[in-house]
């Protein structure tokens, strides 16, 4: 009994002994290749950084003025298409130059005012203004669309209050809506909160797929897995390093982008837990180092498999509600979106980082991660134990 | 420079694409499916945005303006609350976006001549979505607010309800849409998606094409013939900048036909300038090839080099003159931005060579400088 486990207490010891010696090997080959080991660096700190750059929101559009009026009323509607929205790029003589400037790009929006624009407005005859809104990005074009619409609706607004002789004070005893607005999580509406954390989730997932599926590839294509295969090691023991090593480094990197980019230069309030949420970046990085093992198995070169990393990493990107929430996909897309563990990863992150939620409201997401994970990780593994029988 | 020699390589590099079938079928199906996936999947429009109501007032006036909401395209009603706690939870889990409450005594209030407070609550997580759903949002406001006042002033006034609604709303907008009057945010995503993908591609084919051969020393073969190094790198381009252009006409077919994304502009000078891109991102994958010594190394460069700047500073989600100004000096210093501007140019605004040659011209510059770059660094003895 005792001579028994005695071999296991063995056994156990050398797998683990393997594992550790083997683990320490890829972390090795990886800390040689200087360019790639800064090429990851780049990506956690500098990129998330730079991505907190942009800004999806209109930002200073160039709004170009023909103003066939010149008055004191047109001058003061002008006035209040102001930053950080809208910036006055200067006025125009004709309709034709607005046209030529749009078409450039020169401008975003241009405005039109007739003449006799102040003249019925005191004599209290409807007039309309005219907005050219370049709709050639949809996104900025809508929103200049919207923001001038409630620039132009509170002006007249405010000019149908002055010809009625009510003043502010007045306001009170008119029926109407006094409404407001509150922002839940971030409450500036700061994209740079947004696209940093995102970019981020973007980074993990192409990371954990492409250094696994990079560090299997490359043993075939040199053929240094046929020392590995003549060694005592199982397949077990050729594959788990190459993940633990890249989750390891991967969870490093995490880490230096939180505490770097995302706390020290964005300020993100960081509500929940954090070790929740390494816990569940580590079990995400597990599950799509199953894909990327996978991939290793059916290319034999490493480009190859970096195309089809790609390929399999875009509708994963795509489907995870980075970029597009849920909501606004079609009805067909919207349910294939339960199969990308992305998905799960994303309402998570969000949720302990910006929203502060724990497990007890995460819960179906890390069972759905935890799920849809473990079918891919089993899946990498039994093909990549399959190639070697 | 013999062009013999020239062939014997695009040759050679041609044949080992052709044997390379997975390789080879990826060099195109990659781009497709790239453009499928985000011409099915990138929704900019917002719409239906799920939403929960607090009516604290039950009254007439109360549905009346919730029904504003829930008849709304751009809403998606998910049912009533009771309490303002019930709201938070249902935030945080994502599943409204949005929520709307109408305080008790709302009817009241605005029967007896007084202002009434309503509060909407906007998740903030996605900052575009949010502006947008905020404009809706005031949108219906204003019209209801518009209504309200049309018929306090009729009454206060003895006016009709014409004349009041036209006295409450004296400057009437009037709003044009140029270049994509529907809005159609796939018409504007599929010409940018052709500088995204031909941004990506080339590149990753190229570096790995080069790389390969350092990797798996079959470089030295070509350190020790009599070929030159200009003949080298072009012949090894060629067959590269060969494909990626026949992915041109394969992505600009989708985009129109398969999107429907309008194309106006003229097709000869789209396409050449398109071959022109398509050289300079090569030449980009072609100088990350000479730094880099491993395919794993090559691949991760190439990522940070292409698509970083592709998607920051192309035009794509910030127009450029909305950039400060270090942002701006660098989105010249990238051949994106050029590149969107005469795709969207040519599909959309319908405008050629006569407005946009200084972008082509600057794609150009931008590819004889990579190549002859690279063919200064490029050497065939190896350094010690």
């Amino acid at each position: 009994m005792s001579r028994f486990s005695k071999t296991t207490h063995h056994a156990v010891y050398r797998w683990w002994s393997r594992m550790v010696a083997m683990t320490g090997k890829e972390l090795r080959q990886l800390s040689r290749d200087y360019l790639l080991v800064g090429a990851v660096l780049f990506l956690f700190t500098l990129d998330v950084m730079m991505a907190g750059g942009v800004k999806m929101d209109l930002n200073m559009a160039t709004m170009m003025v023909h103003d066939a009026d010149h008055s004191q009323a047109s001058r003061e509607l002008i006035y209040r298409f102001q930053p950080p929205y809208f910036k006055f790029g200067g006025e125009i003589l004709n309709q034709k130059e607005g046209i030529e400037l749009l078409d450039q790009g020169k401008a975003l929006v241009v405005l039109d005012i007739p003449p006799r624009f102040q003249h019925d407005l005191i004599q209290g005859k409807p007039t309309s203004v005219q907005l050219q809104v370049d709709t050639g990005n949809t996104v900025l074009g809508t929103l200049a669309a919207s923001y001038g619409g409630q620039i132009i609706g509170r002006y007249g607004f405010d000019i149908a209050l002055q010809r009625m002789n009510i003043t502010d004070a007045g306001l009170a005893s008119v029926p109407m809506l006094a409404d407001s607005h509150r922002v839940w999580y971030n409450p500036n509406q700061k994209d740079a909160w947004f696209m940093p954390i995102s970019e981020l989730l973007t980074i993990i997932t192409v990371l954990a797929m492409m250094l696994p599926a990079a560090a299997a590839v490359r043993e075939k294509e040199r053929g240094t897995i046929e020392q590995l295969l003549v060694s005592p090691l199982t397949p077990t023991q050729i594959m788990l390093p190459k993940v633990v090593a890249m989750t390891l480094v991967i969870l490093l990197g995490t880490a230096l982008s939180l505490g770097l980019i995302l706390r020290g230069v964005f300020d993100v309030p960081m509500k929940g837990s954090i070790p929740l949420f390494f816990a569940v970046t580590a079990l995400y990085t597990f599950a799509m180092s199953g894909l990327g093992l996978f991939i290793s198995t059916v290319s034999r070169n490493l480009a190859q498999a970096t195309m089809l990393i790609i390929m399999v990493m875009m509708p994963i990107i795509l489907l995870s509600g980075a970029w597009t929430p849920p909501e606004a996909m079609p009805p067909g897309i919207r349910q294939a979106m339960y199969l990308s563990p992305l998905y799960y990863y994303i309402e998570m992150a969000y949720g302990i980082l910006l929203k502060g939620a724990g497990l007890k409201l995460l819960w179906d997401s890390l069972l759905g991660l935890t799920l849809i994970g473990s079918a891919v990780f089993g899946f990498g593994v039994w093909r990549f134990r399959r190639q070697f029988s | 420079m013999n062009l013999h020699r020239i062939k014997a390589i695009i040759y050679k590099e041609w044949r080992e694409i052709l044997r390379d079938r997975l390789f080879l079928s990826l060099a195109f199906f990659v781009p497709v499916s790239m453009m499928l996936v985000f011409g099915y999947g990138i929704k900019m429009d917002v719409e239906n945005i799920p939403f929960a109501v607090l009516d604290q007032d039950r009254s007439a006036m109360s549905r009346d303006y919730l029904h504003l909401f829930m008849d709304s395209r751009y809403f998606d009603y998910q049912g009533d609350v009771q309490n303002e706690r019930e709201l938070e939870p249902l935030l945080a889990d994502s599943k409204i976006r949005f929520a709307i409450i109408v305080p008790p005594r709302f009817q009241e209030n605005l029967l007896s001549g007084r202002p009434a407070p309503v509060q909407s609550l906007i998740d903030g997580t996605f900052p575009f979505r949010t502006a947008t759903s905020k404009g809706y949002v005031i949108a219906i406001n204003n019209a209801f607010n518009g209504k309200l006042l049309a018929g306090f002033i009729s009454k206060k006034m003895g006016l009709s309800p014409e004349q009041a609604a036209s006295l409450v709303q004296p400057v009437k907008l009037e709003l044009r849409y140029l270049y994509n009057q529907e809005l159609k945010s796939i018409w504007s995503i599929a010409p940018a998606m052709m500088m995204f993908i031909l941004m990506m591609t080339p590149p990753f084919l190229t570096a790995l094409g080069v790389v390969r051969e350092k990797e798996n020393g079959s470089i030295y073969n070509i350190y020790s013939s009599t070929v030159t190094r200009a003949e080298f790198l072009i012949g090894k381009l060629l067959p590269y900048l060969g494909i990626s252009a026949v992915n041109v006409v394969i992505l600009w077919f989708m985009a129109a036909q398969v999107f429907g994304a309008p194309f106006k502009g003229d097709p000869l000078f789209f396409f050449l300038a398109s071959v022109v891109y398509d050289s300079c991102t090569t030449g980009i994958g072609l100088l990350v090839s000479l730094f880099a010594n491993t395919q794993v190394a090559a691949m991760m460069i190439t990522v940070v080099v292409t698509i970083i700047p592709s998607v920051l500073y192309s035009g794509l989600l910030v127009p450029i003159a909305s950039m400060d100004a270090a942002s701006q000096f660098e989105a010249h210093l990238f051949p994106a931005m050029y590149y969107t501007d005469i795709a969207i140019g040519s599909f959309l605004k319908g405008i050629g060579m006569e407005q946009l040659w200084g972008r082509a011209g600057a794609l150009l510059l931008y590819t004889l400088v990579l190549w002859l770059v690279s063919y200064l660094l490029f050497h065939k003895r190896v350094r010690a």
